[in-house]
C-alpha cells in the first residue's frame, strides 16, 4: 500500500476538536431518533460508534453530513458550523461511505473516484465544451490522483472495471477511495466491514489505520465489536438515540451497561459473556467475528 | 406444456443441471445430423429463391405499370430478395461443409435472415393476395416459394443449434497502422453503400409504389441476418477495436462518408430531404440524450425545445423581422434560437429541484402540452397558430440558395444537397459537444446523478444546478436543430411538435442506446426512416413503435449501440453476458439481508 503523494492537508485546529457535535437531537414526528448527542473528534483520532440496530447510528451520520437537519443542536467542523446540504458539507471536508454500498454501478472504478474529485476540480462549462489545454491539465491531474487513491486502497488493477462487476469487498474499498478523493479531513465509514470475511476485515483495519496516518480523522460505525475495540481510540455507544457510554475501548468493553444494551442478558450471565468475549478478542485472527449480523 | 427452463434463467445454452425440455431434447436428438440439416437448409433456400412466390398478379393498385409484380411472380428472375436468398443459401451450404470458426453462430444469423425474408414477403403476398392460397396453390398454379424458404430457414436454425452454438471468436490481429486504416476505409465505404441501399430499397413509398414497404422490410430482414452473421464471426468486434485504435481517423472517414452520400444511389432530392430531416431529429435526439441518457431525467416534452428554436428562427428570419427590415445572417439566427431554447430549458429544468422520477416526467409532459396549445393559439402572434409561419427564406451563402441544385467539378448534385451537407456538419458538431461534455467533470456529475442521486450529493455534487445544466444543454442543442429545421422546411407549424414527436425522440434514444452518440443517431434514423418507408402502415405506426420498444427492452435492454463500458465488457467476456443491473441488485440484496 503506497500512500498518495499529496496527502490531504492536515487541519489547522491548534488542539481543538476537528469535528464537534453539540446536543444533536433528531425528531421524526413523535419518534426521537437522537437525543442530545454530543461528542468531539480530535485530529487524527479514530472513533467507533456502536449500538444495537435502530440505535440511531446512521441517523447521526446523516446529521453530521447535512443529509438531515437536526431538530436541535449543532455540528461544527474546526469550530465552523456546517451547512445543511450534503454537497456543501463534502466541500468543507467531511466524506462518507454508506451502509448499503452506493457506488455508481455503471461507471468504472476510476470514474467513481473521479466523481469524488468533483469538488476539488475546476472546469467551467465552456472549457468542458472546448477541451482546451487547461481542461486537459485538470483532467490529467484528477486521473493521476484517482490512480493513486485506487492503488492506495489496493484496486489499481481494477481501474477500468465497472463498479458493479467488482467483488463485494472491493466495492467497499472503492467506496472508501471515492470518499478519499474529496480530500476530506474527516471520513465517516458506515459499517465498512459488513459482510466481509476475517481476512477482508483485517485488510480494512489496516486501510483505516493508513487513512488515519494520512492525517484524516475517522468515525466508524460497526456491529463487529472486536473490530471496533482493536481499531478505535475512543468508542461511543448509542442506545435508543442516547449516548450511553463514551470512553476508550477497554473502558467500554468492561462496562456492563453496554453488554446489557447489546444482549439484554441478566447480570450474572453478563459477567460470564463478558469474559468469554474478552478472551476471544485477544486471540489473534480469531474466527469469531460478530456479535450481531449485518 | 413442458417447462423449458426455470423462471428467469436464460433460455439459450443451458448447463446440464435442470431436466431438458422438449426443444432441448429435440436438439440433442438432432445432434448427429447437424451437417445434413444445415446442408439441406442451404439447398432448400436456393430452391425457395428460384420458385414462384405468388399464385396471381398483385398489381391492383392505382399505378399498375409501376407495380413490381414481376418481383414476386417470375421464377428464375434473380432480383431483389431472390438474390439475397441465393447468397444466403450459398453461404449456408459453404458453412455446412467448411470448418469455419463459430459456424453454428454464423448459421444462426443467416437462418434468421432467411426466416425474416420468407415471413415478410410471405405475409405481404398473403395479405395482398387475400389468403393463404396466394402463397400455396390456386387453380393449378403453384407458388410455394415462401413456405419452402421458411422451412429452409427453420432447418438451418435447427441444424445450427444441433451442431452447437460456439462462443463468438475474438480476433486479435494487428497490422501496420496504414493497413488497419485501409481496412477501416474499405469497411466504411461498404457501410456507405449499405446505408444508401437501405434508404433506396423499395423506392419511394406512398400511393405510387405499394410494394415499397414490403421490399424495404424484406431488405431489412436480409440486412439483419447478414449483420448477425458478421457479428457472430467476431469480425465486427475486431473492426470496432481497430476503429477504437484509430479513433480520430475513423471519425474523419465517417464524416467524409456521410458527406459522400449524395454521390450514391441515394443522391436525389427526395432522399436528401429525408436525410436532412433525419439529421434534424438525430441532433435533437443527441440533445435529449444528455437529459435522459446521461442525467437520467425523463423528459416527455422535449420536442418543445425544437419547436422553440424553430419558432424563434422563423420570427427572426421570416416576415416578422422583414417588416422591421432586419435581415440577420443564418448563423446568428441559429445561435439566438439555441440560446433562447436553452433559456427555456433552464426554466423547465428548475422543477427538477423538487420532483424526481415519474413526477418529473409529468411536469415535462405538461410543459410539452402547454407549448403545443400556446403555439396553436398563436400566442403574442409569434407562432402563427393553425396558419403556421410560412415563407421563411432559404439559407443563402455567397448568393447560392441552399435549395438549389448545384454542380461540383462537373457532377450534377441533387437539389437540397447543401442542406444535407449543412446538417451533416451540424450533427457532427452536436456529437462533438455531446462527447466532450460527457468526458468532463460535468458529464461525470450527470452520470453520477443518474446512477444514484443521494450518493452524488454525498460526493459534493450540487445536484440542482447540475440538473438544470443538463436541461439547458439539451435544449440548446434542440434549439440549434430547430433553427435549421425552420429554414429547411420554410414553414413552421405547431403540428410538428406534438407529444408523439417527443415520444418518438425518447424511443429513438432508448432504441439506439442510452448515453451514446451513435445510438441516438441510429435510433433517430430508424424511427424516422421507417415511417417514411412504411407509409401503408401509417395507421399502425405507434402500435409498431410500442412493439419494437417492448422487443428491445426484452432482448437488448442496453439498446442497439451500448455504452463504451458495456462494449468493453462484452469484448472482454464474449461468452458470458451478465444480465444488466442484475449483479448490482444482487449485491444490494446481500447487504440488506
Amino acid at each position: 500500500m503506497s500512500a498518495p503523494s499529496a496527502a490531504p492537508e492536515a487541519g489547522r485546529t491548534g488542539g481543538g476538536p476537528i469535528l464537534a457535535a453539540a446536543g444533536v437531537t433528531m425528531q421524526f414526528g413523535g419518534l426521537r431518533a437522537l437525543g442530545d448527542v454530543s461528542f468531539d473528534l480530535m485530529e487524527g483520532q479514530i472513533i467507533g460508534l456502536i449500538g444495537p440496530n435502530g440505535a440511531g447510528k446512521t441517523t447521526l451520520f446523516n446529521c453530521l453530513t447535512g443529509l438531515y437537519a437536526p431538530t436541535s443542536g449543532s455540528v461544527s467542523l474546526r469550530g465552523e458550523r456546517l451547512p445543511q446540504d450534503p454537497a456543501l458539507v463534502t466541500e468543507k471536508g467531511i466524506a462518507r461511505t454508506f451502509q448499503n454500498i452506493r457506488l455508481f454501478p455503471s461507471m468504472t472504478a476510476e470514474e467513481n473516484v473521479l466523481v469524488g474529485r468533483h469538488v476539488r476540480m475546476k472546469q467551467s462549462p465552456l472549457s468542458s465544451l472546448l477541451h482546451g489545454p487547461k481542461f486537459k491539465r485538470s483532467e490529467a491531474a484528477a486521473r493521476v490522483r484517482s490512480g493513486e487513491l485506487l492503488n492506495f486502497v489496493g484496486l489499481g488493477r481494477f481501474s477500468d472495471e465497472l463498479a458493479r462487476n467488482l467483488p463485494y469487498g472491493d466495492q467497499r474499498r472503492l467506496e472508501i477511495a471515492r470518499a478519499l478523493a474529496t480530500d476530506p479531513s474527516v471520513l465517516l465509514l458506515d459499517e465498512p466491514t459488513a459482510g466481509m470475511n476475517a481476512q477482508e476485515t483485517e485488510a480494512t483495519r489496516q486501510l483505516i489505520f493508513a487513512i488515519r496516518d494520512l492525517g484524516i480523522s475517522v468515525v466508524v460505525i460497526e456491529h463487529d465489536t472486536k473490530f471496533i475495540f482493536t481499531l478505535c481510540d475512543r468508542v461511543l455507544v448509542l442506545v435508543q438515540g442516547e449516548l450511553l457510554v463514551e470512553g476508550g475501548p477497554d473502558e467500554v468493553r468492561g462496562d456492563p451497561r453496554v453488554v446489557e444494551a447489546y444482549l439484554g442478558a441478566p447480570p450474572e450471565e453478563v459477567e460470564a459473556r463478558l469474559y468469554s468475549s474478552a478472551a476471544v478478542d485477544e486471540s489473534p485472527g480469531g474466527a469469531h467475528r460478530k456479535e450481531d449480523g449485518p | 406444456m413442458t417447462t423449458t427452463s426455470p423462471a428467469g434463467a436464460p433460455p439459450a445454452p443451458r448447463p446440464a443441471g435442470p431436466p431438458p425440455g422438449r426443444t432441448a431434447r429435440l436438439i440433442a436428438a438432432l445432434g448427429p445430423h447437424a451437417t445434413v440439416l444445415r446442408g439441406a437448409g442451404g439447398l432448400l433456400t436456393l430452391i425457395g429463391a428460384l420458385l414462384p412466390w405468388a399464385t396471381f398478379v398483385l398489381n391492383k393498385g392505382p399505378y399498375p405499370d409501376k407495380a413490381t409484380l414481376q418481383y414476386f411472380v417470375a421464377p428464375f428472375g434473380v432480383t431483389g430478395f431472390r438474390w439475397q436468398l441465393l447468397l444466403f443459401g450459398i453461404a449456408a451450404l459453404v458453412l455446412a461443409l467448411a470448418p469455419v470458426p463459430a459456424r453454428g453462430r454464423l448459421l444462426r444469423g443467416l437462418a434468421w435472415g432467411i426466416i425474416g425474408i420468407a415471413v415478410v414477403n410471405g405475409l405481404f403476398i398473403t395479405v395482398e393476395g387475400g389468403g393463404l392460397g396466394a402463397i400455396t396453390v390456386t387453380d393449378g398454379s403453384v407458388a410455394c416459394g415462401a413456405v419452402v424458404t421458411l422451412l429452409a430457414g427453420v432447418l438451418v436454425e435447427l441444424g445450427a443449434r444441433a451442431g452447437g452454438i460456439e462462443p463468438r471468436p475474438v480476433w486479435t490481429w494487428r497490422f501496420g497502422p496504414w493497413v488497419e486504416r485501409a481496412v477501416l476505409v474499405v469497411v466504411y465505404v461498404l457501410m456507405l453503400f449499405v446505408v444508401a441501399a437501405t434508404l433506396t430499397s423499395g423506392g419511394t413509398g406512398g400511393a405510387a409504389n405499394r410494394y415499397s414497404g414490403a421490399v424495404f422490410l424484406s431488405f431489412l430482414a436480409a440486412l439483419g441476418g447478414a449483420f448477425a452473421a458478421l457479428h457472430a464471426s467476431g469480425l465486427m468486434t475486431w473492426v470496432a477495436t481497430v476503429a477504437e485504435r484509430h479513433r480520430v481517423f475513423s471519425v474523419l472517414v465517417l464524416l467524409a462518408m456521410a458527406l459522400a452520400l449524395p454521390l450514391t444511389a441515394a443522391g436525389n432530392e427526395y432522399w436528401m430531404t429525408v436525410a436532412a430531416n433525419i439529421g434534424v431529429y438525430a441532433a435533437t435526439a443527441i440533445g435529449l440524450n444528455i437529459v435522459v441518457g446521461l442525467a437520467g431525467l425523463l423528459d416527455l416534452g422535449y420536442v418543445a425545445f425544437l419547436g422553440i428554436g424553430a419558432f424563434v428562427a422563423a420570427n427572426l428570419s421570416g416576415a416578422a423581422a422583414a417588416k422591421f427590415d432586419v435581415h440577420l445572417p443564418f448563423a446568428l439566427v441559429m445561435v439566438i434560437s439555441a440560446v433562447i431554447a436553452g433559456m427555456f430549458g433552464a426554466v423547465v429544468g428548475s422543477p427538477t429541484l423538487r420532483v424526481r422520477g415519474d413526477y418529473l416526467a409529468i411536469v415535462t409532459l405538461a410543459f410539452g402540452e402547454i407549448f403545443v396549445r400556446t403555439a396553436q393559439n398563436n400566442i403574442f402572434g409569434l407562432t402563427g397558430g393553425s396558419n403556421a409561419i410560412p415563407g421563411i427564406p432559404q439559407v443563402e451563402l455567397f448568393g447560392t440558395r441552399f435549395s438549389d441544385r448545384i454542380a461540383v467539378a462537373g457532377i450534377q448534385l441533387p437539389a437540397g444537397v447543401l442542406y444535407y451537407l449543412l446538417i451533416v456538419f451540424l450533427v457532427a458538431i452536436v456529437m462533438l459537444v455531446f462527447s466532450h461534455l460527457k468526458e468532463s467533470r460535468l458529464g461525470r456529475a450527470w452520470i453520477a446523478i443518474r446512477e444514484d442521486e443521494d450518493a452524488a450529493r454525498a460526493m459534493g455534487i450540487r445536484t440542482g444546478p447540475i440538473k438544470i445544466m443538463a436541461f439547458l444543454c439539451g435544449a440548446t442543442l434542440a434549439g440549434f436543430a430547430g433553427a435549421f429545421f425552420a429554414h429547411k422546411t420554410g414553414t413552421v407549424s405547431y403540428e410538428s411538435f406534438r407529444f408523439t414527436e417527443s415520444v418518438t425522440l425518447i424511443a429513438a434514444v432508448i432504441l439506439g442506446g442510452m448515453g451514446t452518440v451513435p445510438g441516438a443517431v441510429l435510433g433517430a434514423s430508424l424511427l424516422f426512416v421507417l415511417p417514411e418507408k412504411l407509409r401503408e402502415f401509417a395507421d399502425y405506426r405507434l402500435l409498431l413503435f410500442g412493439l419494437a420498444l417492448i422487443l428491445i427492452m426484452r432482448f437488448r435492454p442496453q439498446g442497439l449501440v451500448p455504452d463504451r463500458h458495456r462494449r468493453a465488457e462484452l469484448a472482454r467476456d464474449p461468452a458470458d453476458e451478465p444480465p444488466p443491473g442484475g449483479s448490482t441488485a444482487g449485491s444490494r440484496a446481500e447487504v440488506a439481508a
